[in-house]
Order: structure tokens, then C-alpha cells, then sequence
């Protein structure tokens, strides 16, 4: 690829497992773009796999100034340790400052090992990556103390800065055809990963759960008290013509299946209106829920966090308030 | 089969507070708990001992208080106990976390056949440490399954990553890191618990042990660096209604109506 100052900016990994459904990539590069031209650098997308030409086009159309694309049979299934050898290698050749992914199955496993092989730093699940005017550091916020407070990372002595983002956190940049950019396609010898091998693999059934699209969204939190109260929230989406969401503490609780997780580790919805109901408002769960378009909360603790992010606060008990719009509703649907 | 689990002392989530004017988490009347997926990890590695022999050794670094976490750990069924601590380890990121732990391991003779974690702590929630630790041993990694089968000299794994569910051939020795879907945890049995707290014994290991120099731990080990920690800024702070429950409904109702996701009623308002 030969020597080339450009490629020492901010990397973001191609991941396009899902393209379609999850466009983190897209997400990053955008704001990768955004902190290159602070740093007066450019974004490189890194792509893997057999053949990778239509993400690398799409990557620049979508604002990457350059994409490295590799190429080779061997890389048709994602492989934690064959990825991990290839890119180390170039993160050494070509020395990025920063280097994002999507908060991603195969990112959450991917980029931690890539990290500790690098010997530098790495941030979960940022909500908001700015560059320090001062140090020209990457400040990476994340949440810390289960989601009750926001911790600002940085990474002052390693590099690459890298971090984890969550889908959604981000805006993608509109499809540009007359975007111009660099794809390279790098030569090298790939190890196949011989200790895990991929047996089998097929795409979950056509989920039943369909969050992301939904336009009414009712989420129910812990504060439900039980299962049978968590329930009653699909009569209710079942009236307004929405789906039911959970939180973590319900997941654990085993009131639903992670199927119907919002948050951080979960999905992003931006629904017209999301209903939030006994959940507290930690930080881990309002990140996958800062884009809808209103929001409204009961919680029976007037000072529950989650008012501070509502459109319009309900503090009442839901047990009490739940029977009640219920029956008002069916009256009038 | 010899088995490593990490394990990990998490304060209870519901009785975390925050003291929001240093920005502190509030230590009093917080209740340490085992991370709740580190439980299934245990119970995992007590299916497999149970199938195929050989010892468990629960793993952790943290506090002195840790112990604890131990101690129930080997009440649950675990044959060993470790506790890494030291002064030094305190403030330490992944990178340092999972050197401890790596190093601890590395020390075991003989090498474990298998190490276990849950996929994530409910506390930090980054699911670093497993890819770390196994980096740092070189065996190889998978995260998130949620069923494992023993094959004679490997393992057959399930998972469900980014939408596919996948079957993975797992050479051994490697690193599993595991979801709730898993197992269910059984309950202690009866006066486990004070036999764990009055009769065994938990080994510990600090810096010197670990050949470790205080550099490449803790606070100084890791490379990242907290510089600030605050509130989450207000989104929106909408209006905030009291009142009877159907006083809040009826607000609800209103505003469901100016959404236009409920029609006007004749002669409501």
C-alpha cells in the first residue's frame, strides 16, 4: 500500500455482517469523518472478507476517504484470531490515531482481543466521541457505575484510541455516488483459524419482535414489580399498535427474552412514541432510546431519572395507573 | 477436565446511589453480590466437572472483601479458591484486569483445559476481559454461547452472534464466555455455606507472587484514563404530573390525543 499520511488518521472496522438491518458502520464513518477533520486526517474503513467491493463503494459513497479492502477466501466467515493477526499487522504499519467499531456481536468480541494484542486502551459502548481542543486527545464517554453517571475516557499514552459504539448512537451521512475515494486492496497471507471452525450458522428465525420499526414503543422496567404486571404492557401495545420493550433487569429477571432489549447491550429504537414504564431511566437503557421522538415516563419515584429524558412524567404507581388506561383505551379503540 | 471460572464481586444494582456532588458511587449500604452471569458460568464448569472429572478453581481479583465471592463460590461446588489482591491492582482497565488474571492462570499447573466467564459484569457491563485474558494466553475465544457440548477432546458450542445461530468446533485449551441462556443456577445446599465460611481455604496471590511489578498493573497498567465523571445531561424535562392515578390517565389520554395516536373524542376536554 505503500507509505501514505492519510492512513494514520481514524480507522473504523467494516463490519457489514447485517448491512442492511445495522448501518453502525455507516454511523462511524460519519463521525470518524467528522473527528479526521478536526485532527486534519482522514477516515480509513478497514474491510475483511471474500468479496467486499459493494461495502467499500457504499463506504465511500457514505464518506470514507479511503477503504482498505482484504480480500481472500479464507476471510468468508468473521474469525476473531485470523482478523486479529491481519489487522494488528496493519495498525503497525500504519500507526491510526483512532480506530472505532460497532458495539457490534462480533465487535464486543473482536475488538477487546485486538485491543490487548495492540498493548493500548479501549472504551465500551461510547455515547459521544469529541477530539480535546487541548490535547487533541479522543474523548471517549462512556457510561460508568451502571449507567448512573457518564465517565469521560481517554487514552493519553497508546494508541490507537479505540473505542466501541453502539448502533444508533451516530447519524450516517446521506448516500453521495459522486463521493470520491481511495480503495486499496492490500496483498498478504491469511491463516486460516484452525481452533474454531464454524459448523453451522443460520439466520434466526423472522423475528416475531420487531422493535426498530415499530412507531409506538411500550418499554416496562423492573419497577413493575412482576411478570404478570409486565404482561398487562402487551394488551397495551396491542392498542396503541406497538411492541413491547425491556429493560436489562427485566431480561435478568426472566419477565421477557432479550429479543425485547433496549439499551446499550440491547437495541435502539426511534419510534414516534416510546412509553416508559417502571424503568428508572439508567443510562445503559435511555441510550437506546434517546431517538424517540417523544417520550413519556411513570415511575411512582418523582425524582426517577428517566423524568429528566421524558416529554411528559407520569409519577404514580403503574399497578394503579396500568388497569386504569387499559380500560380507557378499549373504550375507545 | 480442569476449569477455571473469573468470577467477579458487583454491587447489587438496586442499592447503588450516587452521591451526585463528588460524583461518587455511595459505599455504605451497598450490597456485593457474584455478577449474576459468572453464577452460570459456574454452574457450567460444575456440569462438565460432574460429566467428565477434574477440579474447578474459582478465580478473582478485587478487594480483600472479595473473599467472600469465593467462599460462596466453593459453597456452590467449586473445589479451589483464588483471591488476587494487592494494593497495586486497584484502578486497574481491562488491559490491567485481564493481565492479573492472565498471569494467575499461566501459574496453574497444570493448565487449565478450560476457562470460563460470564460475558459481562452488570456493573461495567464492557465484556473486555474474557477476549483479553484469552489474548494474553493464547488460546482461543468465544463469546456468548449459550450451550456447550463435550465432544471427546473438544467442544461443541453454540451462540447467537449479531443475528445468526451459530455451531463453533472449539479447539482445547480456550476461553468460553457465557449468557444467562445457559443454565439456571441451583440452590446452595444446606450449611454449604458455612462450611465454605468456617473449613476451606482460599489461597491468595499479590503482586510478588504473580511476578508482577507494579507498573504493569492497576492504575499504572491501564491505558485508559478516567478524567471526568458526570451527570447525565437533561434531555427534554418535559412536564411532570402528580396526582390521583386517574388524574395521570387522563393526562395520558390527552396527550395521546394531541400525538394523534388516539382520536378525539366528542365532548372530551
Amino acid at each position: 500500500m505503500g507509505t501514505n499520511n492519510a492512513l494514520n488518521g481514524v480507522w473504523v472496522f467494516g463490519d457489514y455482517r447485517n448491512y442492511f438491518q445495522n448501518r453502525v458502520t455507516l454511523q462511524l464513518i460519519a463521525k470518524g469523518k467528522e473527528l479526521a477533520e478536526k485532527r486534519n486526517t482522514k477516515v480509513t474503513a478497514l474491510l475483511l472478507g471474500e468479496q467486499v467491493q459493494q461495502y467499500a463503494m457504499e463506504y465511500v459513497a457514505h464518506g470514507a476517504d479511503v477503504v482498505i479492502a482484504a480480500e481472500h477466501p479464507d476471510l468468508k466467515e468473521y474469525q476473531v484470531e485470523a482478523y486479529c493477526a491481519l489487522v494488528a499487522q496493519w495498525v503497525e504499519a500504519f500507526q491510526p490515531e483512532v480506530f472505532l467499531a460497532g458495539a457490534t456481536s462480533f465487535g464486543r468480541e473482536f475488538f477487546p482481543r485486538l485491543a490487548k494484542r495492540l498493548g493500548t486502551g479501549l472504551s465500551a459502548d461510547c455515547v459521544a466521541l469529541e477530539v480535546d481542543p487541548k490535547t487533541g486527545l479522543l474523548l471517549q464517554t462512556t457510561p460508568a457505575f451502571g449507567g448512573e453517571l457518564l465517565a469521560e475516557v481517554v487514552t493519553p499514552n497508546h494508541r490507537p484510541q479505540m473505542a466501541t459504539v453502539h448502533p444508533g448512537v451516530f447519524q450516517e451521512r446521506p448516500h453521495n455516488p459522486e463521493a470520491v475515494g481511495r480503495i486499496l486492496y492490500p496483498d498478504f497471507n491469511v491463516l486460516p483459524q484452525s481452533r474454531v471452525r464454524l459448523i453451522r450458522s443460520r439466520r434466526q428465525q423472522i423475528r416475531k419482535v420487531n422493535l426498530e420499526e415499530a412507531p409506538v414503543v411500550i418499554v416496562g422496567g423492573r419497577g413493575l414489580g412482576s411478570k404478570a404486571q409486565f404482561e398487562r404492557l402487551f394488551e397495551l401495545a396491542q392498542l396503541l399498535e406497538g411492541e413491547v420493550g425491556a429493560t436489562r433487569p427485566v431480561i435478568r429477571a426472566g419477565w421477557a427474552e432479550e429479543d425485547r432489549l433496549l439499551g446499550q447491550t440491547g437495541k435502539s429504537v426511534k419510534p414516534k412514541l416510546l412509553i416508559s414504564i417502571g424503568t428508572s431511566g439508567a443510562l445503559q437503557y435511555t441510550t437506546g432510546i434517546q431517538g424517540a421522538e417523544i417520550i413519556i415516563a411513570i415511575n411512582r419515584d418523582p425524582h426517577a431519572p428517566i423524568f429528566r429524558m421524558a416529554d411528559l412524567g407520569l409519577a404514580g404507581d403503574a399497578s394503579a395507573i396500568l388497569p386504569l388506561l387499559l380500560e380507557a383505551l378499549r373504550k375507545r379503540i | 477436565m480442569n476449569i477455571v471460572v473469573c468470577i467477579k464481586q458487583v454491587p447489587d444494582e438496586p442499592t447503588i446511589r450516587i452521591d451526585r456532588q463528588r460524583m461518587t458511587i455511595i459505599r455504605e449500604g451497598v450490597k456485593s453480590i457474584i455478577n449474576p452471569l459468572d453464577y452460570v458460568a459456574l454452574e457450567a464448569s460444575l456440569a462438565l466437572r460432574s460429566r467428565q472429572g477434574g477440579e474447578v478453581t474459582v478465580l478473582t481479583m478485587g478487594p480483600p472483601q472479595s473473599e467472600e465471592a469465593l467462599r460462596e463460590a466453593m459453597a456452590i461446588g467449586a473445589d479451589r479458591a483464588i483471591l488476587l489482591t494487592h494494593p497495586a491492582f486497584a484502578g486497574a482497565d481491562t488491559l490491567a484486569t485481564s493481565h492479573v488474571l492472565a498471569s494467575a492462570i499461566s501459574k496453574l499447573e497444570p493448565f487449565p483445559d478450560l476457562v470460563l466467564c460470564g460475558m459481562q459484569t452488570i456493573d461495567s457491563d464492557t465484556g473486555h476481559v474474557g477476549p483479553q485474558i484469552a489474548e494474553e494466553l493464547g488460546i482461543p475465544q468465544v463469546c456468548g454461547v449459550n450451550e456447550i457440548i463435550l465432544e471427546e477432546d473438544f467442544l461443541m458450542v453454540k451462540r447467537l452472534s449479531d443475528g445468526f445461530l451459530e455451531t463453533l468446533h472449539v479447539d482445547l485449551p480456550a476461553l468460553l464466555a457465557v449468557t444467562h441462556e445457559l443454565s439456571s443456577v441451583r440452590h446452595l445446599p444446606f450449611g454449604a455455606l458455612e462450611v465454605a465460611f468456617s473449613e476451606r481455604e482460599v489461597t491468595q496471590w499479590g503482586l510478588e507472587d504473580l511476578n508482577l511489578r507494579e507498573e504493569e498493573v492497576g492504575f499504572r497498567g491501564s491505558a485508559t484514563q478516567v478524567w471526568k465523571l458526570q451527570s447525565p445531561p437533561p434531555r427534554r424535562e418535559g412536564d411532570l404530573v402528580t396526582g390521583s392515578p386517574q388524574t395521570l390517565v387522563d393526562h395520558l389520554i390527552r396527550k395521546l390525543e394531541a400525538l394523534s395516536i388516539l382520536d378525539e373524542e366528542d365532548g372530551h376536554e
